[in-house]
């Protein structure tokens, strides 16, 4: 019994050391800097005091950043959704051949690194680019299209980025699934589409869960697609972070922005653990 | 399923149609790294292989590829490892705290990168502690290891214990049971993993920039410092050389591994 | 392995809980970890060199050609360097680091020159050391010793101005002459403007566009809504040399700020684009700063290496700014007296210098007012 509660500590604990030192003790600074305050010639003075926190959150300015961020990261996350499932759903049910090929293939755009990824959107998108030169070389056009630097800019470039992360993490789950249950339902006389509805889709909700999460989360965070493809009116939050600690120099400031993101998406995870939680209970049932 | 057409031959559809999606912008690098013109968009005038001449000489470029690589790869055992064992204690033991230690893991994503790149750096500052290769490099353990734990973990989620049970009833001990049932059933999913520390170390820039020391470049970073004067295309051509090797190596392995296994065949005929 | 860690898997080991496969193996992974990192032998090698950071790209490789390799054939001493992507994001990493990990660094403005003297971080040079200072123009050597004091802690290396670049086959020049700096927020070119992602520039424009002087502002309301009215006519905010270049070159914008060096690398390429500066444009100078806990013969050596009119000259074709050099003095060949921004008088009159006491006490308001101005506000 003693070997038992000590084994998931001790496979943790090198993870959890690292964490500590490189996470753990490094936010708390960060946490302590956001109730200093700024200065000119060192990082922070060392007086405690509570303005960063109630400027900030009594500003509406930073509120809207913030809906905005949430709600780019939302639209893109759902797109994720709509158009990751059928390609997972492809990927783990397909009997072609190669079909690691093609799940290979996805995280391909990774290895071009991002930057050259989201600058190539402007060859695409761009007045000189190739959507504009297609339809104006066919006589479509009158005066370019102006494509980029707007919303629907910044969330193609963000689903770019997040379409693998969802469909991988939907694929795992489904390539994992035991297709006996699928069968069985069939043959109990269910149409194709409510043995998906009902018992294919439930039981990928796990994966479903952690791709929506993962990528609202990079999402909410990203700076540079907003920087690159995104126009004067589609600032991000990690913009201003960046902006408020790096350009502004007031690192006090950028800390109390940190941790309010921070604890936003803390709550978000904490319901998402809850909820696959609950998942689990109900398979151990159903078995 | 696949023998159902309509709404197969959608499913199919629609997969193609994001597939193209994906790799419309890498098509467009592939083009464009043989565009002459420095400021090229379309149409393409003419077929040069400048830029690959000029990314040839470019001895900076090369060794930033080289740390890239070299540094993803580290990353990605070295998360792949302390992450399996991490899911497997998550998803596999009841204890206290559980709950609570599975959604903390999770918190180096939530952490945006400038944030993370410059607590780290406080806290060295206050250690009196250079910044260095090793430092750079469980920094991008840190950042890599919430997403081999999250995919993991949802594998692990839908997975049964069944096998592992049955192996134990049958006399193996734990570790018997993880290395011939768990890990393989488990197992594209680790990869998953693997691949993904490797592409988000290799991908990384924010942190990067914070944490690498003197004469240390990654590729993200020195693309970076590059776009300050001019967007060379020699990026395109860095990017389609990327693209080469990388699907040439799964295609590689997928033939070293069909004549290894038509080896074993023939020699169990012989 | 940290030996917290040793301790504790031994005290398990030792307590049953883990079997001696499992400790070895742990020990072994360890260990081939700290094998494939690397160890920490390489932070100790601190041989003989010096640190350089600059801007990268063209102009590094031009130094290194020019100014390093020489350096290390002479003294022995290597130089490593490296690259920042923004003067505040350098200053941030120079103030994280303990002192002596960066030594000499292509510094821009004077009022970069200010803060770092201000945060402790800057040396006395030998001049005496230094004797191709000598060819170095007066006008931007004395605004760098009213600082320090009569001392220097950098010399001044190349300038430039920031005013108005614009598409000749859309706006003539006649057109820009007659706006000036009101073409940024001319109705007419609405949603065809870009702009400078860098609060100094646009918060000295605003001052222009509203009729100030940039140097003391008086009315700041003003300022906010020319800027406002600015972003509102607005493509994009761009933040790179390369990202200026494309938006002008592919015709996404017909106007807006833009750095003498890249327009010039534009006019080159055959671009049709042109170069204006307004009465009250923007200008600056950049420096080879020399930190403080570097190696100062070293670093003194360093800088006499990089000032020779060789090298200044390199790098000065490289970049597209003309060097710090007086072209009264020394001989500069068409290519650089060519350049815009190029003053052959060697006075430099003319150029509005920003003020660097005056902008670095207000970079903490203007700079947040500005990001809320860019995101809409």
């Amino acid at each position: 019994m003693a070997r038992h509660r000590f084994k998931p500590w001790l496979m943790l604990s090198p993870t959890l050391v690292a964490y500590l030192f490189l996470l753990t003790i490094p936010v708390a600074f960060v946490a302590v800097y956001s109730f200093w305050l700024g200065s000119a010639t060192r990082l922070a003075t060392r007086q405690w005091t509570l303005q960063n926190w109630s400027s900030l959150l009594a500003d509406p300015f930073y509120w809207a950043i913030l809906g905005q961020t949430a709600r780019i990261a939302l639209l893109a996350t759902l797109g994720c959704v709509i158009l990751g499932y059928p390609v997972a759903y492809f990927l783990a049910r397909s009997r072609i051949r190669n079909k690691s090929f093609l799940v290979l293939l996805l995280l391909l755009p990774f290895w071009i690194s991002y930057i050259i990824r989201t600058l190539s959107w402007i060859n695409i998108l761009g007045t000189d680019g190739l959507v504009n030169s297609l339809l104006g070389g066919m006589g479509l056009l009158h005066a370019p299209l102006q494509l980029l630097y707007n919303e629907v800019a910044v969330i193609m470039g963000l689903m770019q980025y997040l379409l693998p992360f969802m469909i991988l993490n939907i694929y795992v789950v489904l390539d994992g699934l035991d297709r006996n249950i699928e069968a069985s339902a069939a043959s109990l006389g269910a149409p194709p589409f409510r043995v998906f509805l009902e018992v294919t889709l439930p039981l990928s909700a796990p994966g479903l869960a952690a791709g929506a999460l993962l990528c609202f989360v990079l999402g909410s965070g990203t700076y540079v697609t907003p920087m690159i493809l995104g126009g004067p009116g589609n600032a991000m939050f990690a913009q201003l972070i960046y902006n408020t600690i790096i350009v502004q120099l007031d690192w006090p400031m950028g800390a109390a922005m940190s941790m309010l993101l921070l604890a936003l998406l803390t709550g978000l995870v904490l319901v998402y653990n809850r909820f696959v939680g609950l998942g689990q209970v109900y398979k151990s049932l159903a078995v | 399923m696949p023998g159902n057409n309509v709404r197969w031959n959608m499913i199919r559809f629609s997969t193609v149609l994001v597939y193209l999606f994906l790799f419309l912008p890498i098509v467009a690098v592939i083009l464009l790294s043989f565009n002459p013109r420095q400021f090229g968009g379309f149409p393409i005038e003419g077929v040069s292989l400048r830029w690959y001449a000029e990314l040839f000489h470019n001895g900076t470029i090369r060794r930033a590829a080289h740390t890239s690589l070299v540094l993803g790869a580290q990353t990605a055992v070295i998360a792949s490892v302390l992450g399996v064992l991490a899911s497997m204690a998550l998803m596999r033991f009841r204890f206290r705290g559980r709950n609570f230690i599975g959604s903390m893991l999770i918190m180096p994503i939530l952490v945006p990168e400038v944030v993370l790149g410059v607590a780290l750096l406080l806290f060295l500052r206050w250690l009196s502690m250079p910044r260095s290769y090793p430092l750079l490099l469980m920094g991008h353990v840190l950042i890599t290891l919430p997403f081999v734990i999250l995919v993991v973990q949802a594998r692990l989620a839908g997975m049964r214990t069944d096998y592992e049970e049955a192996a134990r009833s049958l006399g193996a001990n734990s570790i018997q049971a993880f290395f011939s049932i768990t890990l393989p059933l488990m197992l594209p999913a680790v990869l998953a993993g693997m691949v993904f520390a490797f592409t988000i170390s290799f991908d990384d820039i924010t942190a990067t920039l914070f944490w690498k020391s003197a004469g240390t470049e990654t590729i993200p970073t020195e693309i970076f410092a590059m776009l300050r004067n001019s967007i060379s295309p020699q990026i395109n051509a860095l990017g389609t050389l990327m693209i080469v090797l990388t699907v040439s190596l799964p295609l590689l392995a997928g033939v070293i591994a069909r004549g290894f296994a038509r080896g074993k065949t023939q020699k169990r005929v012989v | 392995m940290s030996d917290t860690k040793y301790d504790r898997l031994l005290e398990q080991y030792r307590g049953g809980a883990l079997s001696r496969r499992g400790f070895l193996g742990a020990i072994a992974a360890s260990a081939a970890a700290v094998g494939l990192a690397g160890g920490p032998i390489g932070a100790l090698a601190a041989a003989k060199s010096i640190r350089f950071d600059g801007w990268g790209g063209s102009v590094s490789d031009a130094l290194r050609k020019h100014a390093f390799e020489p350096y290390t054939r002479k003294t022995g001493i290597k130089v490593v360097d490296g690259t920042f992507s923004g003067v505040d994001e350098f200053y941030t990493r120079v103030r994280t680091s303990a002192p002596g990990t960066f030594n000499v660094f292509h510094s821009s403005g004077v009022f970069d020159y200010a803060r770092y003297l201000d945060a402790n971080l800057d040396v006395k040079l030998d001049e005496s050391r230094i004797p191709n200072l000598k060819n170095v123009l007066q006008p931007l050597i004395e605004p760098f010793r009213k600082l320090s004091g009569g001392s220097l802690s950098a010399v001044p290396y190349d300038y430039g101005t920031t005013g108005l670049a614009y598409n000749t086959k859309i706006i003539s020049k006649d057109e820009i002459e007659e706006k000036g700096v009101q073409i940024l927020v001319d109705p007419k070119y609405k949603g065809k403007l870009g702009g400078i992602d860098d609060w100094r520039t646009q918060c000295w424009y605003g001052a222009l566009i509203s009729g100030q002087d940039p140097n003391d502002v008086k009315d700041l309301d003003v300022m906010w809504n020319a800027l406002r009215k600015h972003r509102s006519m607005l493509r994009k905010y761009w933040a790179s040399g390369a990202e200026l270049m494309s938006l002008l070159s592919t015709n996404e914008i017909v106007a807006t700020q833009g750095w003498s060096g890249r327009i010039a690398t534009l006019q080159s390429k055959g671009f049709p684009i042109g170069y204006y500066e307004p009465k009250g444009t923007f200008a600056w100078q950049e420096d080879m700063f020399v930190l403080r806990g570097s190696p100062m013969a070293e670093s003194e050596e360093l800088l006499n290496f990089m000032l020779a009119p060789e090298v200044a000259i390199a790098v000065s074709e490289a970049q597209g700014y003309p060097p710090s050099l007086d072209p009264t003095k020394v001989k500069l060949p068409a290519k650089v007296s060519s350049l815009p921004a190029f003053d052959p008088t060697g006075t430099l009159d003319g150029r509005t210098f920003a003020d660097p006491r005056y902008w670095n006490g207000v970079q903490k308001a203007w700079s947040k007012m500005f990001e809320r101005i860019k995101s809409g506000y």
